[in-house]
């Protein structure tokens, strides 16, 4: 299915160019702006969370914005393609009702465009590690291509799901913006997750916390934090090593068929409605 | 050989589609029809050889933009077959494809890598679509800026050097100056000898007799009839003139 894809590497190829040109016209720093928003973002949460709200308790001395840091890159890299990735169907109506190619390039354009943005973003959590004196972990760190691939295929069903959906429904926009703000909630990312365990939390939360590795994207960003925080890292399940591990990559590769299948199914009438 | 054969093709359309979830659940609670159907196309049927000139006459809503749709992909019929052999370029209206905000020249490669021409074929059709658009000055600007006419130029000259083997050309031609017409006629003319099948929808049915071979007159979604250009052009004139007495006696 990916090959009659390939066919159309040079479109592909052509939006993703587009689509990072148009974000960054006008402006004066230009691409800076992947690496500048996070930064920017990073010291309005250590300041509020991180000193007026204490969230930084578990975590060695000084090094929240780097947590911080370490889960907002890549959360903005999901929350960016999906956000982005609802409109990718809708916003390309001219384009759509004209001529046929397969429209499964709309969003996997989005994911790609921000994929581009977000591996330099990265790097600089790399880099903000090492001026920080921050160990990174060379073992966690080896596994970095796979957390990408893993996130990008989970980003990529989401957004295949709701680039379709908004066509038939628009509420489905609305209702992304709400979800995802929920969805970052529930991730670790101002707060440490070591405090879903801790003593001094509610004892109803410290029963429940396995539960919160049902959310895929909290796994994933917490593999990412593994790089740098070992023990904030996912943790082990006493009855199977890795399970959350291996349950988001089950999850990723449901979500992404069954997407996959839904967005052929939906696709046969987006010529029509959109 | 045949480029294209339509088989028994039907497509209803879904009139009244409410497109909010609210207006959904409502109907769906109260169990009642969420959508009036409407026949755009009734089992229709017919063939196009390669290499023919082919064209589609009918009124307003006959059904013609719905068949281009369906022949070119946009639009899945409801039932019946579409078989295609070769590929298609459509241009399906004035501009079609064209992205507002994209220059012409950012358009050019835009619909080339559409249509899945890789980069070396890129860089050897653009002069020649440039040069045929006759657009070298505005070629940078944006096609927002474009008047209908220079934007039918261009949609025009991407669509015959894409190399596809089948081209649909649905009324693009009703604009542009009376030379570019007579430029784009000849060029149709050059394309149909050099082999390419051609499928045309107009209004102006005089051009027709002189480029196609055979049409087929489409009435609220059915074909009336299929034959000879010359003899179908006449029929559906006919057919208006007695069709315009008759309202006229009433």
């Amino acid at each position: 299915m990916l090959a009659h894809l390939m066919k159309y590497k040079e479109l592909m190829y052509f939006l993703v160019h587009k689509e990072l040109r148009i974000r960054y016209r006008n402006s004066l720093f230009g691409f800076f702006w992947t690496l500048l928003e996070p930064l920017g973002l990073m010291v309005i949460y250590t300041v509020v969370f991180g000193y007026l709200v204490n969230l930084n308790k578990g975590l060695p001395e000084g090094a929240y914005p780097l947590y911080v840091l370490a889960g907002l890159i890549p959360w903005t890299f999901f929350n960016n393609s999906v956000r982005k990735g609802t409109k990718a169907l809708s916003g390309n109506a001219s384009l759509i009702k004209k001529v046929y190619f397969p429209r499964e390039i709309f969003p996997l354009t989005m994911l790609i465009s921000n994929l581009v943005n977000f591996i330099p973003a990265f790097a600089l959590v790399l880099v903000m590690a090492m001026v920080m004196n921050q160990p990174i972990h060379g073992d966690q760190l080896a596994l970095l291509p796979g957390m990408i691939l893993l996130q990008a295929f989970f980003t990529l069903g989401v957004a295949l799901l709701v680039s379709v959906l908004n066509v038939y429904y628009r509420d489905v926009e609305f209702i992304v913006n709400l979800l995802m703000r929920a969805w970052m909630y529930l991730c670790p990312i101002i707060y440490p997750m070591s405090r879903l365990y801790s003593r001094d939390t509610d004892p109803v939360v410290q029963q429940l916390a396995d539960l919160y590795w049902l959310n895929p994207m909290a796994v994933i960003i917490s593999l990412y934090h593994g790089i740098f925080f070992p023990e904030q890292g996912v943790p082990a399940h006493p009855a199977v090593p890795g399970l959350w591990i291996i349950y988001t990559i089950l999850v990723t590769i449901i979500l992404f068929f069954a997407a996959w299948y839904l967005f052929r199914k939906m696709n046969r009438r987006v010529g029509e409605v959109i | 050989m045949e480029a294209i054969v339509v088989d028994k093709l039907t497509k209803h359309f879904r009139r009244a589609y409410d497109k909010t979830l609210k207006g959904f659940f409502i109907s769906l609670v109260k169990g009642e029809k969420r959508y009036k159907e409407f026949t755009a196309l009734n089992n229709v049927s017919f063939k196009v050889n390669k290499g023919e000139s082919y064209a589609i006459i009918g009124k307003n809503g006959a059904g013609k933009s719905t068949l281009f749709k369906v022949l070119s992909g946009i639009i899945h019929p409801d039932s019946g077959s579409v078989k295609i052999n070769g590929k298609v370029a459509p241009l399906i209206e004035l501009g079609a494809g064209l992205s507002r905000d994209l220059t012409g020249a950012e358009n050019i490669r835009l619909n080339c890598a559409i249509f899945g021409l890789d980069r070396k074929r890129i860089e050897e059709v653009y002069p020649k679509i440039v040069e045929f658009s006759e657009l070298e000055e505005f070629i940078h600007t944006p096609v927002k800026f474009y008047s209908s006419g220079m934007k039918a130029r261009l949609g025009f000259s991407i669509a015959i050097h894409i190399d596809a083997d089948i081209i649909l050309i649905d009324e693009v031609l009703a604009v542009g100056d009376k030379d570019f017409k007579k430029k784009c006629y000849a060029k149709m003319e050059e394309i149909r000898d050099s082999g390419k099948t051609l499928v045309i929808v107009s209004h102006s049915l005089k051009p027709l007799r002189k480029i196609c071979d055979r049409a087929l007159i489409l009435e609220r979604g059915q074909v009336v009839d299929i034959g000879e250009i010359n003899e179908m052009i006449d029929k559906y004139q006919d057919e208006k003139k007695t069709n315009n007495k008759k309202k006229k006696g009433a």
